[in-house]
């Protein structure tokens, strides 16, 4: 991803040198087409045209805005609630996310959604401990963290 | 004998890029400046047979997996579209038109009808020479 964002750059600076104008308007016409090119010759690298994966980055900011939005809904409707019938639970959850910023990201967004909180992760990086404020079913939980965070990550990285 | 061409391949794969954008900049300098549809689909041409020097006639296909003779066709099309495209206007065939555009970030734009012509002409320049070369290449 990196070798494809520097040579886009690259490819923008020659756009400007050949056109004689050095305005943000030239970097941006020789970016965009330098982009196009990158896009129909993308085979030519291992990994895959980089654009999606900065589609991928903002997807999983908006997927963490909305859950944001979601869990805090969820904790008001707890605190109001006149009698207290959450079920607080402590579970693992393995994760195949195998780099230190993916741990690192996945778990910081698990804190930040409130109702669950990343006690602790494993020495083998391998599981996460969290607890829970009020959980029905656990294996759901764990589906749902896997489905949402875990799958947005990995397609950040991929 | 067979070499091992990593030097060539890498040097290709940047380079490729450069030629390309450079070609394009000749399309799209070509209603003031020297340039136009014939010379920059030469050029852009020009990189993919650096990729089939640098790589074999298989490799490139998977890369660029673009029907040559079909792009030739749409080539043709888009010439021909622009060119019946004057008869809605009462105008006669191969009319051409230009106006001011205000677009986003690009700012004010002067947009002329002769550049789909001249996008015509880069498909068919691309389509014949890619062609004519790899029909050549492929025959033992």
């Amino acid at each position: 991803m990196a070798f494809q964002l520097l040579l886009n750059f690259f490819l923008a600076y020659i756009w400007m040198f050949l056109s004689n104008d050095y305005s943000s308007l030239a970097f941006f016409k020789g970016y965009f087409f330098g982009a196009l090119i990158l896009f129909f010759l993308r085979r030519f690298f291992k990994q895959r045209f980089y654009l999606l994966n900065v589609m991928a980055v903002i997807k999983l900011f908006f997927l963490f805005c909305s859950e944001l939005v979601k869990a805090n809904i969820g904790v008001v409707k707890v605190v109001l609630s006149p009698k207290l019938s959450m079920q607080p639970a402590i579970f693992a959850l393995e994760t195949d996310l195998e780099k230190d910023w993916e741990i690192t990201l996945l778990s910081n967004l698990i804190t930040l959604t409130p109702g669950t909180l990343v006690i602790e992760v494993s020495e083998d990086n391998k599981t996460l401990y969290i607890h829970a404020m009020d959980i029905d079913d656990v294996e759901q939980a764990k589906l749902d963290i896997k489905n949402s965070f875990e799958k947005a990550i990995k397609e950040v990285s991929r | 004998m067979k070499t091992n061409d990593l030097i060539l391949q890498t040097a290709t794969k940047v380079v490729v890029f450069i030629i390309i954008l450079f070609s394009w900049h000749l399309f799209f300098s070509g209603h003031y400046t020297p340039g136009g549809g014939f010379i920059g689909g030469l050029l852009t041409s020009g990189a993919i047979v650096l990729l089939l020097l640098a790589f074999d006639l298989k490799t490139v296909l998977a890369f660029l997996p673009i029907d040559y003779i079909k792009m030739t066709a749409t080539g043709l099309l888009i010439a021909l579209l622009t060119g019946v495209g004057s008869f809605f206007f009462d105008a006669p065939f191969l009319t051409h038109t230009f106006s001011y555009v205000d677009l986003p970030i690009l700012g004010t734009t002067s947009l002329a009808t002769a550049v789909l012509f001249d996008l015509g002409v880069y498909l068919v320049v691309i389509g014949v020479t890619m062609t004519i070369i790899q029909t050549i290449g492929e025959t033992e």
